[in-house]
């Protein structure tokens, strides 16, 4: 199946380089300490932090810092067939350990001991990429709620199809069986905090396909600030500053 | 949230008591409600409903199958309540699924009738495409993203939203079919049957908190309940459906009086509805 056509457009009309439109919008669940939707295409997620808090769970609280607890789920109707079970399955149990590990890794835990931040991801609509998304909600969800960060981090995928790198696959671009490199990354201490990729790919081509999405992080981080600069502008101008 | 000090208890009691609530309602007044219709793209029908803080999503799929041999003409209707932990960090996990079970329970059974699928509000025999080989499964999903009470009003609102927004493909059935074998269908891709929505029956929860009782409780108020009664009315004014919760016990006469400031209320609560709705497709075509 062809997923570059001759002229070099993609199956929806992008250019290989080109990443599928982002939106955001932060404090979508009034409830939560922080929360955040993100949209990459048709892809849609809601992010909501809960915390810091007090730990639920004795057992589990640590003397010198902060539990990060992530769960990650997807509803029912968030696939083109209806999914039985929206969480508790495998990939779910992954996803959110992922998603635990990266956030973890920027939170400044140490800030925090003995308290609990539960970072909650719904996907509304996957469609590619939901990981990628699922990180860069939980990353606008966690500025909201205040929660000191070492750094945004802000979460890409790409790929190799038909011997063209791409940035930012959709479903159907992911399913073709070519490899899928998915990275997150610090922007402003420019270091990578999350690297996986599946299928095979030989090396001098990873690191094209690496740093494209590399690429693709540092376009949402700069879309991410935009948003909480606009965020913050509208805070003071209610609060009549 | 943590729990209410005495003096918020009191001040959320003694307001309600003078008929003005912590947010300047009335007693019988709704927050205001928002309807988006067609938010989930890949479903038959959705829509998003927001009533002050509580945000739900509702989805409607529709897939083909057979129909039950006890009732060969009619189609089938499953709804199915998932509360995100986005909405509150104790429904992670499995956490959520005795409130998602409850609420699935009380809206099948606000909507769809007994179980011989008499007096649903749903009109099954629409679904049917071939009377005892095969008929349209409606799958309802609804999802709760934000809680801030009254769920219930809040998905019976937005699963009438979805159905109404959603379009059931034109089925052309192979002429010549016998016996046991499976028709033959073609699914259209381009024509599609609205459903008809104006029989779905709302639902009103009314929370009785001291001697009164209010409409559209936000989660405070809801934790001052003593009881509650949901009733699913339709537009004629019938009830579809009743739901008690709460431990304390209510005087007979009470729950007339309830039903009956339901029935006054339910009015209202579909007139917002329809023209919220209404709205809401208009808003879509155009964009």
């Amino acid at each position: 199946m062809e997923y570059v056509n001759p002229e070099g457009l993609r199956l929806d009309g992008r250019r290989p380089m080109e990443m599928r439109q982002i939106r955001a919008e932060i404090g979508a669940v009034a409830k939560a300490d922080g929360s955040a939707v993100f949209e990459m295409g048709n892809t849609k997620v809601i992010a909501a932090v809960y915390g810091p808090r007090e730990v639920q769970n004795r057992s589990q609280q640590i003397s010198d810092k902060a539990l990060v607890r992530c769960e990650y789920s997807m509803a029912n109707f968030s696939t083109g067939d209806r999914m039985r079970k929206p969480k508790g399955d495998r990939r779910s149990t992954e996803i959110s350990l992922v998603i635990r590990q990266t956030m973890e890794a920027c939170i400044m835990t140490h800030l925090m001991p003995r308290s609990q931040i539960d970072i909650f991801v719904q996907v509304l609509q996957a469609d590619g990429g939901t990981r990628s998304a699922c990180i860069n909600a939980a990353t606008l969800a966690l500025a909201d709620a205040g929660i000191p960060l070492r750094d945004l981090v802000t979460s890409c995928s790409a790929g190799y199809l038909n011997s063209t790198p791409l940035l930012d696959l959709n479903y159907v671009e992911d399913s073709a069986g070519g490899p899928d490199v998915t990275v997150g990354f610090l922007p402003k201490l420019d270091k990578v905090t999350l690297l996986q990729m599946d299928s095979k790919l030989s090396i001098d081509l990873f690191e094209n396909v690496m740093q494209l999405a590399i690429e693709g992080c540092k376009a949402v981080a700069n879309y991410i600030r935009e948003i909480l600069l606009e965020n913050t502008k509208q805070l003071e101008y209610r609060r009549g500053l | 949230m943590g729990g209410l000090s005495l003096g918020e208890k009191n001040f959320i009691q003694g307001g309600i008591a003078q008929d003005l609530r912590s947010d300047g309602r009335k007693r019988l007044t709704y927050r205001p409600v928002s309807v988006e219709t067609g938010v989930i793209p890949q479903a038959n029908g959705s829509a998003r409903v927001r009533m002050g803080a509580t945000d739900v999503i509702s989805s409607v799929k529709a897939e083909l199958g057979k129909p039950s041999s006890l009732q060969p003409d009619k189609g089938k209707v499953s709804i199915y309540v998932d509360c995100s932990p986005t909405a509150a960090p104790m429904f992670e996990g499995r956490g959520g699924d005795e409130l998602s079970t409850d609420l699935s329970v009380a809206l099948q059974c606000c909507l769809l009738g007994g179980k011989s699928g008499a007096g649903a509000g749903i009109d099954l025999s629409s679904l049917i495409v071939v009377e005892g080989k095969m008929c349209w499964g409606l799958y309802i999903d609804c999802l709760v993203i934000s809680s801030d009470g009254n769920l219930l009003d809040a998905l019976g609102a937005a699963i009438k939203a979805a159905l109404s927004n959603t379009g059931i493909p034109r089925v052309l059935v192979a002429a010549g079919a016998s016996g046991d074998e499976q028709p033959e269908v073609d699914i259209s891709d381009e024509e599609f049957l609205q459903f008809d929505t104006s029989d779905i029956p709302v639902i009103v929860t009314l929370t009785k908190v001291g001697r009164h009782y209010i409409v559209d409780a936000t989660s405070e108020e809801e934790s001052q309940m003593s009881s509650a009664v949901s009733i699913s009315v339709n537009r004629k004014g019938h009830i579809c459906g009743l739901t008690k919760r709460g431990g304390a016990g209510l005087d007979p006469s009470i729950i007339l009086d309830m039903i009956s400031v339901a029935k006054h209320v339910s009015e209202q609560l579909i007139n917002k509805l329809d023209s919220e709705i209404a709205a809401a497709e208009a808003g879509e075509d155009d964009s």
